[in-house]
């Protein structure tokens, strides 16, 4: 990466993508959420405010939960990972970008898990951990068998490489 | 290898002394129906209350301490059989040794006594706290378990060497000038000047919050740190500190992750200096040192740092700066943030109140994380992390410009890769 001035550029071999799933998930996370922000809308509807004051809130209300839904889909298309010969790159965020750089060698312990939500869609999420509580290399929106795969792989690797601790 | 043996006869008596104050009340309370049928003085009935309840607890921490045991046996473990109606034995493997503590609570002192922890890695039932030996047999069992954990370990007793002592001025005087201190002091001073002109109490319940906690922090921190001494011995720096109760822990290097370097703003005049250190291993641990030295000129700091980080030459780190227009994201400290990578460490700097450096061998870096935020990418701006073991010690390069960003993490990534080969 000689010259280039960008530090997020892309490995040789490009990021792979996560699953559009992972979008559909929060999505709906999100429209529970909203059920809730809807049930204060109707309390606000009950008390005697005026009609402004509601129309003022259930506008906002959807702007937000517009933009969100958005943004959602933006976060998820930035989510990339890449498996290098020494190391594992994750790189996230819009707003805020996130590159993680761990050497197989640093890996202490990788897990699997997934919430009700994402198993009712079918995805995973992989989160590798180190000796380090800030390493943040969490790769979610996998797909199970993917998933599944790229643990074992990554396991065996941090095995490989450990051994002469 | 070590007999079963008992800890201290005297233990008992310690052990029950914060009886104490509890037979008191009780016998206050209840007893002061007795006082009023038989007349007895509320002040005799208190003593007589204390000294039955005290005589109890002894018996039953007597009963308990006959029935506990500890040795070393032939496979190198330490063990400890306990119990009185439920036994328990607990064994630790210290080949897995994280550290053995020696302190001296105020109760225990007084009785000549101290209390030994031997701390081992693992999850669980990781310790064993020996409640008391006299100092002697502390110090005799502390030599057999490094001596058990290191097996080179040869016969005479360890040298150790003084490396630094911090007098009591000094500790004082630096935990006064420290920034956020005496900001909030300076603050406390000029809360009471406006409250005394303007004639109101407007300021007094800050005063208690700005006056307060920092003469609550510089009294904390100046028991703990109170004639702080680190000695050189085979099994690594060996530190000793506290006032009300004697702290003494030993810090192998090989366990040393990160140190940093902390300069603030009214201790540069003299040039002093606090040293953190991040050591691996060691968690929810009040004995634990993060702390090398708490106020020392700057070349005795640097001394100690080259105990812990040999071939670091910490004034010739080579740093590469943040370009000027990272004053746009950090107006105040944009002077001083910079990186450096050389063979051995990745060092970092920041602040402008408080200087910062830190430094980390790459053995110990576990992962770099570069971020971007939006002010940062408007400005061409990066940061890069070296993620090490939780601690007091953060090694972040913030706001470089993103090109050397760029460069740098694939560095330090080969630089890991390349010590973690070395062993």
């Amino acid at each position: 990466m000689d010259s280039s001035a960008d530090a997020f550029a892309p490995p040789v071999a490009g990021w792979i993508p996560v699953s559009p799933r992972l979008a559909t998930a929060r999505r709906v996370t999100l429209l529970l959420v909203y059920v809730v922000v809807l049930a204060g809308g109707a309390v606000l509807a009950l008390t005697p405010l005026s009609v402004v004051w509601l129309v003022v809130y259930v506008v906002l209300a959807l702007a937000a939960f517009a933009w969100t839904w958005w943004i959602i889909g933006r976060r998820v298309r930035s989510f990339g990972y890449a498996e290098r010969e020494g190391d594992l790159l994750v790189v996230s965020g819009i707003l805020v970008r996130r590159l993680v750089i761990v050497p197989y060698g640093r890996m202490q312990m990788v897990d699997l898990r997934a919430g009700p939500i994402d198993r009712w869609l079918g995805i995973s999420t992989v989160q590798l951990h180190t000796a380090a509580a800030t390493t943040d290399a969490t790769i979610p929106g996998l797909l199970p068998a993917d998933a599944a795969d790229l643990r074992d792989r990554l396991a065996a690797r941090g095995e490989e490489r450990t051994a002469g601790l | 290898m070590m007999q079963p043996r008992r800890t201290s006869p005297l233990s008992p008596l310690v052990q029950a002394a914060p009886a104490l104050p509890a037979a008191v009340l009780f016998f206050i309370g209840p007893g002061a129906a007795i006082v009023e049928r038989s007349g007895v003085p509320l002040v005799v009935l208190a003593v007589v209350g204390a000294l039955i309840g005290y005589v109890v607890f002894v018996a039953v921490a007597w009963l308990a301490w006959w029935r506990r045991t500890f040795w070393i046996d032939d496979d190198g473990d330490l063990r400890l059989d306990s119990g009185l109606i439920q036994r328990s034995a607990r064994r630790l493997q210290l080949s897995r040794l994280q550290s053995v503590d020696i302190v001296a609570p105020l109760l225990a002192r007084l009785a000549g006594l101290v209390e030994v922890r031997v701390e081992v890695a693992g999850a669980g039932d990781s310790r064993i706290i020996l409640r008391y030996l006299t100092r002697s047999e502390a110090d005799a069992l502390r030599g057999l378990i490094l001596q058990v954990t290191r097996a080179e370990a040869s016969d005479d007793a360890p040298q150790s060497e003084s490396l630094a002592h911090v007098p009591a001025g000094r500790l004082l005087a630096g935990l006064l000038l420290r920034s956020v201190t005496a900001g909030l002091l300076l603050a406390t001073i000029l809360l009471l000047v406006v409250t005394s002109l303007s004639q109101g109490p407007a300021g007094l319940v800050l005063v208690i919050i700005t006056g307060g906690l920092p003469i609550l922090s510089v009294v904390t921190e100046f028991l703990a740190n109170y004639d702080f001494r680190v000695a050189r011995t085979r099994e690594g720096l060996r530190i000793r500190r506290g006032l009300l109760s004697t702290q003494s822990r030993t810090i192998p290097p090989d366990r040393v992750h990160a140190v940093s370097i902390v300069s603030p703003l009214l201790w540069r005049h003299w040039g002093w200096v606090r040293v953190t250190v991040t050591i691996a291993g060691v968690q929810g641990d009040e004995v634990r040192p993060d702390v090398l030295i708490p106020v020392a000129p700057r070349e005795e700091a640097l001394r100690l740092i080259a105990e812990v980080l040999p071939d670091v030459d910490v004034d010739a780190l080579p740093f590469e700066s943040a370009p000027s227009r990272a004053r746009w994201r950090a107006p105040l400290t944009w002077r001083s943030l910079a990186c450096a990578i050389t063979p051995q460490v990745i060092a970092t700097r920041s602040g402008r109140i408080t200087l910062r450096t830190s430094i980390a061998p790459h053995a110990r870096v576990q992962s770099v994380r570069v971020t971007q935020g939006p002010w940062e990418r408007r400005f061409g701006l990066a940061s890069v992390h070296a993620d090490v073991a939780p601690g007091p010690v953060d090694v972040a390069a913030r706001h470089l410009a993103e090109m050397d960003v760029a460069a740098l993490a694939p560095r330090e990534v080969d630089e890991m890769r390349r010590a973690r080969l070395r062993g």
